[in-house]
């Protein structure tokens, strides 16, 4: 049951991984995106009509991070260029999103897409209980697990990434320099953006191999979340993404075992567990965050 | 942060005037008013659908239903529209159709009966009729139900998942507890268990009809669980389909001949096809019949009396001759008389609730409220 | 957002203002100089005055529906029937309009409870969640009064559970906050869903009603929770919700714990030195809030679906925050926004039929507006 409810943590969580680590960079920044949620789903249509229109899913993959990133650039340009609340933004790009995806995604649906399948790693696939969870999944998966480390090294390591932080921490500084924080926090939302598209297009072309209406159903809220929950580190991003979907994961294991608990109940769960945990790390995430984004919170 | 006042005012006079900008485009263009059908020779018949129009399930079958009516009848007009949610914005859409001069509304989802039945005592000139529901005791001459019997291609699906399972564990994926979904999962388990007694289904709610990440996550469970037959009641079915084909293991499907997505695992589904069945409801109330006729009650069609709208998709490699044959077998007992829940059926508790020589009725299969002998799952 | 009224210094009260009075002009007196003053710091030149605001916004959200349009018309729709057909649903016919005031109600509601909560520098998304808990309350108390008192008093008590209920399910991102710092956006957020879940569990297990013939819903409310009708589909709950606005006015605009909020929200800092307890203050904004977005639940239950379904309300929340943004937070403004925002909602239905695009497709045009808005409207704010 445990190697199951790993399994079904990674396999359902890799579309959270990808914005969780999108939103981190964005927030690093110090800007605040709840269009996550609407990056999403046009990462998971773009991905699904360019994946059957061009028969490759990695150019699918590719498009849907395009896509993410387009929506972010309007977050970008209403909150950095125009001055608008970052929270009420987020929240209408989301509203975009969905709009623009039920418009443009009705003739998709139903359509086949040959998606990515499973791909075992030689060896690595066959060690116990961790071969299994870690190195039988899709190719976006194993790119997901590359990319936390890589984004880690990025922002903790690199020059780029200091300038990065900079912006988030201490914007004056960077400015000093000769930096823009403006055009590093236009960089950071746009590539977080691109990463959160990248998540949809998991969902769409290889976790589900279907585009439906809405089909995120607050995924990207989620994952804005779990930054928090993950201290605005990429590291601990996986954690944070493979918690909730373990959750998830759980219940339907729970329910498959004939559990007499009612469905409803235990789908709550997951949400109420990020709730529960972000209320006992709260005090000491409130140092950790990045100066600039206590301004919006 | 000062804001002037002013220009908040300015705009929204602003709004307003923009959304007169785009009320002085439009034309006065309303239809006739909701005479008796057919009398002006200027029918109007709307059609309203709980979820997407194409959504490769219930909400197409119905769409395609209502779009071989607007084929049949060419000088009618028909009125579509889609993802009418199951509250009382069903009512204020109904109006609208009958506002644009409907005589006859098909409501097509379960849950559009109650918002139905208060629309068809409000306008006694327009036909309302609902899919799928029971509308008891309210005699309205307005107002009618119809369906088809569901569980009889489940069940024969049933037969098939039985004859093909070895692990003797099906799994059902299902949206909520209705009673269409208890029949259905009932009689696919009975149906299951007619070829192995020892059959269980597990069964995972996931809590919506067009969830494709939790349908792929409770797909996976039940695998992980053991089963080797994946089936379900969703509105939108790829997901399932191609999770069973991803895993190696057979798929019966739902709603829609699926087996396109899975070449090697399809077993057999049941599907819908509306067309005769709508085309003659709207003809008959052109015919100004309606009223007392069939389709005034709570009208439903089997294979008993030869004219079921759900049929049996086609049957994949997997299904042998033998079983087509047990197939038919269990058709024709029902074309005969007979019912998938022809006693003794027995609930989760072993609890007898149809013994021997007793089938249940129509109105008992559609307010069906437990799980059968070997379900594993929760009805809360 | 606008400055609250009482600490505004009354014209010519204080003459000490007007007196660096440039040396040689007309001897004129601190009154009229203090207007002068007044006027030319309020009024500015004309560029900037209502002509321009008036240009501003039909600029934005003539470009919102350009914009719109031509996402119609890259689906292959015609905007001018779409919007068109919008139109005639939503404003063009008595019973369209009848259906936007109806839709009016409870977004009016929801967006007050943006709006007192933003006044302290709060941000409430969980209005969604909260008017589902107003609806539940609603019905709790419902079905325990049955018929038991008169009309009057049943509909008031079930108002006011509702209303606790509401208010009981922002208690808890507002003691988050307060307790454990917790984001009061995220946390409420999630609670949304929770609700949800919540909801479908009443009406499928413990509140379900007997009699429904498999159908999930509850019971329906006894008559006396029913809210009197106006005319057709139209409720008393417009002008609850019209009431609750100015109420909201008074309450934000015209009393000291209003101007208090405003300083929490203005500079926090300012409002603990001024000796204000700010977290209280924050906290009962936010339960403010959260009783308003419950009313929004009660209104919708017992004025219009009379019995607990598993998908109402759907979006309510989240367009009352909407409409709330889209007024500046001002609670008469946001009279205007909700209206607005319902006629696009509900001119959804006319989309629908006349052009066969997902009826999903209006959220297209409330976030164009929205960004418009926020984006061009105004002139340039910091965040």
């Amino acid at each position: 049951m445990i190697e199951q409810v790993l399994y079904g943590a990674v396999r359902g969580g890799t579309s959270l991984l990808f914005p969780v680590l999108g939103e981190t960079i964005a927030e690093r920044a110090g800007v605040i995106n709840l269009g996550t949620e609407g990056s999403m789903l046009a990462g998971a249509l773009t991905a699904y009509i360019v994946g059957v229109q061009t028969g490759s899913v990695w150019l699918g993959a590719l498009a849907g991070a395009g896509a993410g990133a387009s929506l972010a650039l309007v977050h970008a340009f209403m909150v950095l260029t125009r001055g608008a609340n970052q929270i009420a933004t987020g929240l209408v790009v989301t509203f975009l999103g969905i709009g623009l995806t039920a418009l443009f995604g009705q003739e998709w649906v139903g359509v086949g897409v040959n998606g990515f399948g499973a791909v075992a790693i030689p060896v690595l696939s066959q060690i116990p209980v961790v071969g299994r969870v870690l190195f039988d999944q899709d190719p976006l998966t194993y790119l997901s697990l590359l990319a936390a480390p890589a984004i880690w090294w990025l922002l903790f390591r690199s020059r780029a990434g200091l300038r990065l932080r900079a912006a988030g921490e201490r914007p004056d500084v960077l400015l000093a320099h000769g930096g823009s924080p403006t055009l590093v926090r236009y960089v950071a939302v746009v590539a977080g953006g691109a990463l959160a598209g990248l998540g949809g297009a998991q969902l769409s072309t290889a976790f589900t191999r279907d585009w439906s209406e809405g089909m995120t159903v607050g995924r990207g809220f989620v994952a804005v979340a779990l930054v928090i929950f993950a201290a605005w580190n990429p590291l601990r991003a996986i954690g944070g993404a493979y918690l909730f979907s373990g959750a998830i994961a759980l219940q339907l294991q729970l329910q498959a075992r004939g559990w007499e608990l009612s469905p409803y109940l235990l789908q709550a769960a997951p949400y109420l567990l990020v709730i529960a945990v972000l209320a006992v790390l709260s005090r000491r995430r409130a140092h950790q965050a990045p100066e600039a984004l206590a301004k919006v919170f | 942060m000062h804001i002037s006042r002013t220009p908040i005012r300015a705009g929204l006079l602003a709004l307003i005037a923009a959304l007169a900008l785009v009320a002085g485009a439009c034309g006065d263009d309303n239809g006739g008013t909701a005479a008796d059908a057919g009398a002006d020779g200027d029918v109007t018949v709307g059609f309203i659908f709980v979820g997407p129009k194409d959504d490769f399930g219930y909400n197409q079958a119905a769409y395609e239903g209502s779009e071989a009516v607007a084929e049949a009848f060419p000088d009618i007009e028909v009125l579509q529209a889609e993802n009418v949610p199951e509250t009382a914005e069903a009512e204020a859409g109904m109006q609208n159709m009958i506002d644009q001069g409907a005589d006859l509304i098909f409501a097509t989802s379960f849950g559009h009966l109650e918002f139905a039945a208060n629309m068809a005592e409000q306008n006694p000139d327009v036909v309302f009729v609902h899919q799928g529901g029971l509308k008891d005791d309210l005699e309205l001459d307005n107002l009618g139900t119809f369906f088809g019997t569901v569980y009889e291609p489940v069940y024969t699906a049933g037969i098939a998942a039985g004859a093909a399972s070895e692990t003797g564990k099906v799994g059902y994926v299902y949206a909520f507890p209705i009673p269409q979904t208890l029949a259905n999962i009932n009689a696919f388990t009975l149906g299951a268990q007619s070829v192995n007694p020892e059959i269980e289904t597990i069964t995972v709610a996931t809590g919506g009809w067009c969830d494709p990440a939790q349908q792929a996550q409770a797909a996976q469970s039940l695998i992980d669980e053991g089963v080797d037959v994946l089936t379900q009641h969703q509105d939108c079915t790829k997901t399932i389909v191609e999770a069973a084909e991803q895993a190696g293991i057979y798929s019966v499907g739902y709603h829609a001949d699926a087996s396109s997505l899975a070449p090697e695992g399809w077993l057999t589904g049941s599907e819908w096809d509306w067309a005769d069945l709508y085309v003659d409801i709207v003809q008959t109330v052109i015919d100004g019949d309606f009223v007392g006729s069939a389709y005034n009650g709570d009208f439903r069609v089997g294979l008993q009396t030869g004219d079921n709208p759900f049929v049996q998709s086609t049957f994949g490699p997997a299904v042998s001759e033998e079983t087509q044959a047990l197939i038919d077998e269990a058709r024709q007992s029902f074309i005969d008389g007979g019912s998938p829940f022809s006693g003794p059926v027995s609930d989760q508790g072993g609890v007898v609730v149809w013994a021997e020589g007793e089938q249940p009725t129509y109105d008992e299969v559609e307010t069906m409220d437990f799980f059968v002998e070997g379900v594993v799952g929760s009805t809360n | 957002m606008s400055l609250p009224a009482p600490p505004r210094p009354g014209h010519g009260a204080d003459p000490a203002p007007s007196a660096p009075v440039r040396e040689g002009a007309e001897p004129s007196g601190p009154d009229l100089a203090t207007t002068a003053v007044d006027a030319a710091v309020d009024a500015a030149p004309w560029w900037r005055g209502p002509a321009l605001g008036v240009a501003r916004w039909s600029a934005a959200l003539g470009a919102a529906v350009v914009v719109y349009s031509a996402f119609l018309l890259a689906r292959g729709a015609d905007p001018v029937l779409a919007l068109t057909a919008m139109w005639d649903s939503a404003l063009g016919n008595p019973t369209g309009f009848g259906e936007t005031l109806v839709r009016t109600a409870p977004l009016l509601l929801a967006a007050l409870a943006v709006v007192v909560p933003a006044r302290a520098g709060l941000f409430n998304i969980g209005g969604e969640g909260q008017v589902l808990l107003g609806a539940i309350g609603a019905g709790w108390m419902a079905f325990r009064l049955g018929d038991s008192l008169p009309g009057g008093f049943t509909i008031v008590l079930v108002a006011l559970a509702g209303a606790a209920a509401g208010l009981a399910w922002a208690a808890v991102p507002a003691l988050l906050r307060l307790l454990t710092g917790t984001s009061e956006a995220i946390s409420s957020l999630l609670l949304n869903y929770v609700a949800g879940f919540l909801l479908t569990w009443l009406v499928f297990s413990p509140w379900k009603d007997p009699s429904s013939l498999g159908q999930a819903y509850s019971q329906r409310l006894d008559p006396n929770a029913s809210l009197p009708v106006l005319w057709s589909r139209v409720h008393i709950g417009i002008i609850v919700a019209l009431v609750a606005a100015g109420a909201v006015w008074f309450l934000l605009n015209r009393t000291t714990w209003g101007f208090r909020l405003s300083v929490v929200g203005g500079n926090s800092e300012a409002a603990r030195r001024a000796g204000f307890r700010v977290s209280a203050l924050a906290v009962v904004a936010m339960l403010v809030g959260g009783a308003l977005a419950g009313l929004a639940g009660v209104v919708e239950v017992t004025g219009v679906e009379g019995r607990l379904r598993p998908d109402m309300m759907a979006g309510f929340g989240y367009i009352g925050f909407l409409a709330s943004w889209l007024s500046r937070h001002h609670p008469l403004k946001a009279v205007a926004a909700s209206f607005a925002l319902a006629a696009i909602a509900v001119g959804g239905f006319g989309l629908k039929i006349s052009t066969g695009l997902s009826g999903a497709a209006v959220n297209v045009l409330m976030a164009l507006v929205l960004l418009a808005v926020l984006g061009f409207a105004q002139r340039k704010e910091a965040t």
